[in-house]
């Protein structure tokens, strides 16, 4: 099990997941109102591609039925006290039905996702998690909780 | 009776004129081996250079089973990444190339087009290495990086491959984690026959997955028990692998 560290954030790979912690640029809107490069986590148990969103586009793409990718995407420190991020602490398990097949950044035949804004340690993020088969999820939601479970914000 | 006495000394006579001959072209062999500087082929207690390479030319790697690994490092624009090469699937083909050699350029520019980079294998991932920034220079990787393909700055993974020179190529079997094939080459053709050549003589068609025959047989057969054995919590020596004798079950009733 490899350990990926960097910008304050954590996660340790499963054998057989690619993993990455990059900084995202902001996007115009962010950027005209002072906004800066913010870290991303992506994990996942299948080849993630070189060219893909912060919220996984290019990557679910590719994912088979048993694909898991969970995205942890950081935002400007001063949304943490905003009603959007209330949640407090990063989700350790996330229930089968918790996961939804409309609930897609990018919609994709028979895939299911959840997303769940929360704050920890004063840091707003989003928890975006994509599952390959939807019909699933009851094998690989307990997939993704043990990405979940080594993931940290430092 | 005197006529088979006769037949077996003519039958002797010739056995004996044969065997002449073979110990007298064997000699010569020997002659002509000593006369090209030859004898270390002949002598399995000499080490060392037994096959010359040009210069610049990696030599052959000892024969047996190599283990691949997982690609640590960083990504071109700094992230810290994680490429999972063992426990997966699918090939991988690692290139380890630098920005300066020349000949990493033609690699550099055959993978920056998609319609080159036909890989061996059906779903055949390919991820370039170069060293890490201490030994390269980021921005000019961020200009070499080829859209389209992952590559990592990993100095440990130079190591961990025990990389000889750039470029340096090997193909990975995920599924049983070693090495299929591994060798330098001036282009990306000769490259690919390479590695094509591998995957047969380890038992892999030429999509990538494990002929029929591989399964029943040899190495790969050997490599998928050893596997499943392992899945299993069962490591050599393991004495689950030995039978009881019935000596000892014997014992073990009483």
């Amino acid at each position: 099990m490899t350990t990926l560290t960097g910008h304050g954030l954590a996660v340790e790979l499963p054998r057989g997941w690619d993993g990455a912690i990059f900084r995202r640029d902001p996007d115009p809107q962010e950027r005209a109102a002072g906004g800066r490069e913010t870290p991303v986590v992506h994990a996942a148990n299948f080849p993630l591609p070189s060219d893909r969103g912060d919220f996984g586009s290019g990557a679910v793409e590719i994912m088979g039925r048993s694909g898991v990718l969970v995205c942890l995407v950081e935002y400007e420190s001063a949304s943490a006290t905003t009603a959007l991020f209330a949640r407090r602490g990063l989700p350790r398990a996330i229930a089968p039905d918790d996961y939804a097949t409309h609930t897609l950044q990018r919609p994709m035949a028979g895939q299911g996702g959840v997303q769940m804004f929360f704050h920890e340690r004063d840091r707003a993020f989003c928890l975006y998690v994509v599952i390959g088969s939807h019909r699933r999820r009851r094998i690989l939601a307990p997939v993704a909780d043990g990405l979940l479970q080594g993931l940290r914000i430092t | 009776m005197t006529a088979l006495v006769v037949a077996l000394a003519v039958v002797v006579a010739l056995l004996t004129v044969l065997v002449v001959g073979l110990l007298r072209a064997h000699a010569e062999v020997l002659k002509a081996l000593h006369e090209l500087g030859l004898d270390d082929v002949l002598d399995p207690a000499v080490e060392g250079m037994r096959i010359r390479t040009r210069p610049g030319v990696a030599r052959p790697r000892a024969t047996g089973t190599r283990q691949g690994h997982d690609i640590v490092g960083s990504s071109v624009d700094g992230g810290a990444v994680q490429v999972a090469v063992v426990g997966v699937e699918h090939l991988t083909l690692v290139a380890f190339l630098s920005s300066g050699c020349l000949t990493c350029g033609t690699f550099w520019e055959a993978f920056a087009d998609p319609g080159r980079r036909q890989l061996p294998g059906v779903d055949t991932r390919l991820v370039i290495v170069t060293k890490g920034p201490e030994a390269e220079s980021p921005s000019r990787l961020a200009q070499l990086a080829p859209p389209g393909v992952t590559t990592v700055a990993s100095s440990v993974a130079w190591d961990d491959y025990d990389v000889p020179v750039s470029p340096y190529f090997l193909l990975v079997d995920g599924v049983s984690g070693t090495i299929v094939g591994e060798g330098a080459a001036a282009s990306w053709n000769q490259v690919r026959d390479l590695l094509g050549q591998a995957m047969a003589d380890s038992g892999l068609t030429p999509d990538g997955r494990r002929s029929p025959a591989s399964e029943a047989t040899g190495v790969a057969r050997d490599q998928r028990i050893d596997e499943e054995l392992a899945r299993a919590g069962i490591r050599p020596g393991d004495p689950r692998l030995f039978l009881p004798s019935a000596e000892t079950e014997t014992e073990t009733r009483s």
